[in-house]
């Protein structure tokens, strides 16, 4: 057992020599007990004691006989255990540990497919549920593949070494060109398939999933903005194209090495555009790209009454609304924490504190939108509610591992109004038909994230003691950067102005060639017969089959 | 008649596309304060007037122009 408990600290001393982290003050020199140590060779590793294979036949019921020096990796039989073993161990476990949380919080991601679908498809009319739910599971085939042939490429393929995922190191080749002197990167060009360029590697297959769980995240926005009216054959072709083209571009901006992430190191504007885990990149660019689909489409027959005035089409199912909502919140606790991608490393223990910062926004946003339609209209509206939850959620997406937890509720409380503000501007002002509010709570919200994270990073976060290659923390204008403000504005002006563009280009494009709207005619029938052959709920047929509303 | 309504739908067409390049304007601008402006404040005045375009052109011009003649006025 002395020897098991002197093996365990051979181990610590290891792993933290891996890591290379400092040695806390007052360790070595000084402390005459560290100073007589003797170090330990591969010949004392001959002597730990490993449980005898009769002894581990009868059981472990308490766990003492499981995970010992037995169970670390060999590489010489003849040899026998080595120091070398050990350290190649604990470098092991790192990855390791770091690959599975990376998996787990993207199963999570993916799992808010499900918050969506239902949210959406609470929100429409029953005689367009197959329709809706349809676009959803369809959003998540057809981005997938598109990622996975060109996609993922264009966004990571120049990435460089991911540190916490052992490097990725065949993710190397970023396309750049040079204005104002410095280097512009633009896309990456490792990566096509998931076979190019030696790509086909354990640690680019983990970064793969949980990119691929993120853009599809985004892809499935603006079919929110967009149900009861988009004509599912140009929904599968503009969704192939968003995923492969319009998502990784900007997403290689700001996290794949490129241009927006530099701003700090080429032109000394704060740590460069920071955006943890995407309220720019997967909900703004979502949001805006549902923007444009809601203009190209225009709204839904009897949204608007002949003087332009707004009309209430109720939600078929509040309870697919909520629970969708629920399921959205749980999965964000893979969102924002995972984005980490790793536990392990200095840093990444800030996953507490990102998970936290989660979930204060989101009672934030919810609050504030609940008691903002309470007192403005009399009742806590609950599809608002469920909005001000989610816009809270959207908003410390990006800032959630920079912000404290006062911070982190500013940010949620002001979501909540906002998208409030927001879902009545769209409409009334600008007569957009967003059915579920994506453009409000993706698009308004994700920007006002990316610059919460200019005014209210505060400068305490440490993830290996610099971001975008820039030595110190992230820091807002609050905290005395305003660099990083103009670097976070910088960021939604492309978003606004280039992503918002490239998305109406081709929801305009695929018009031409497809027609994005169905027909009037299949538009009042409902969606599910025209478009899927089959209605979502058939004993409901002869009670909402060709109903107005 | 039908002809008034085929050159007012794209004239419609016409400003839609106008507003896209004044949207793209707009983020031309801000890209620009990189290399016009060395002071913060300066590349934050040009940021703003950049995103101040992009939404002249998205609010503006393009979803003026969905407006002209939108489904519930037919």
């Amino acid at each position: 057992m002395k020897q098991s408990l002197q093996l365990a600290g051979v181990l610590l001393a290891l792993t933290a020599g891996a890591f290379g982290q400092t040695p806390a003050p007052g360790a070595g020199a000084g402390q005459p007990a560290a100073a007589a140590a003797k170090p330990i060779t591969d010949v004392d590793l001959k002597s730990v004691d490993t449980p005898k294979p009769e002894v581990r036949a009868k059981g472990d019921p308490d766990g003492s006989l499981t995970g010992t020096a037995a169970d670390v990796a060999i590489a010489d039989a003849k040899k026998g255990l080595t120091i070398a073993d050990l350290v190649n161990q604990a470098g092991q476990n790192k990855i390791a540990i770091n690959f599975v949380w990376t998996l787990v919080t993207g199963y999570l991601v993916m799992f808010m497919q499900l918050g969506f679908a239902l949210l959406e498809t609470g929100l429409a009319r029953a005689k367009n549920a197959n329709h809706t739910m349809m676009m959803n599971i369809g959003v998540y085939g057809i981005g997938m593949l598109a990622y996975w042939m060109i996609g993922f490429s264009l966004q990571m393929g120049g990435v460089g070494a991911v540190a916490n995922l052992g490097g990725t190191p065949p993710l190397s080749a970023e396309y750049a060109f040079t204005l104002f002197g410095k280097p512009f990167g633009i896309f990456g060009q490792n990566g096509f398939f998931l076979m190019h360029n030696g790509t086909n590697d354990v640690a680019v297959m983990v970064l793969f999933l949980f990119q691929m769980v993120f853009m599809d995240t985004a892809a499935t926005i603006p079919t929110g903005a967009a149900i009861e009216r988009w004509k599912f054959s140009a929904f599968a072709i503009s969704s192939f194209v968003f995923a492969a083209f319009i998502y990784p571009l900007f997403a290689n901006w700001a996290w794949g090495g490129g241009w927006l992430s530099n701003l700090g190191t080429n032109f000394g504007l704060g740590k460069g555009y920071v955006d943890f885990a995407g309220s720019g990149v997967v909900h703004a660019v979502g949001g805006l790209s549902a923007l444009a689909i809601a203009m190209v489409l225009g709204p839904r027959i009897g949204k608007f009454t002949r003087q332009g005035k707004p009309q209430a089409i109720l939600a078929h199912d509040l309870v697919l609304v909520i629970t969708g909502c629920l399921i959205l919140a749980f999965g964000w606790f893979g969102f924002n924490p995972g984005s980490t991608l790793g536990a392990s490393t200095s840093g990444n223990l800030r996953i507490g504190a990102i998970a936290v910062n989660t979930m204060l926004a989101s009672a934030g946003g919810m609050m504030s939108a609940m008691f903002y339609m309470w007192v403005a209209y009399g009742k806590p509206d609950a599809s608002m509610t469920g909005n001000g939850f989610l816009a809270g959620l959207v908003a410390i997406t990006a800032p959630c591992a920079f912000v404290n937890p006062v911070g982190a509720v500013i940010i949620g409380l002001i979501a909540g109004v906002l998208v409030c503000v927001a879902v009545a501007f769209f409409e009334r002002v600008m007569k957009i038909d967003d059915p579920v509010g994506a453009v409000s709570v993706h698009g308004v919200c994700g920007i006002w994230g990316v610059i919460s994270v200019g005014l209210l990073a505060d400068g305490k976060s440490n993830f290996g003691s610099a971001w975008n290659g820039v030595n110190g923390s992230v820091t807002g204008l609050f905290y005395g950067d305003a660099g990083q403000l103009v670097a976070q504005l910088i960021g939604v002006s492309t978003l606004i102005g280039a992503v918002f563009s490239a998305s109406l280009v081709l929801y305009l494009v695929v018009d031409l060639f497809v027609g994005q709207r169905t027909s009037a005619k299949s538009e009042m029938e409902g969606l599910d017969l025209p478009e899927m052959g089959a209605l979502a709920y058939p004993e409901f047929d002869l009670t909402s089959r060709g109903a107005e509303v | 008649m039908p002809n008034i309504k085929y050159s007012s739908h794209e004239r419609e067409k016409s400003v839609i596309l106008v507003g896209i390049v004044v949207a793209v304007l707009g983020f031309v601008i801000s890209l620009l304060s990189l290399g016009m402006a060395s002071t913060i404040n300066g590349r934050l005045v040009v940021v703003l007037l950049g995103l101040g375009v992009s939404l002249l052109g998205i609010i503006g011009l393009i979803n003026r122009a969905y407006l002209k003649n939108p489904i519930w006025k037919r």
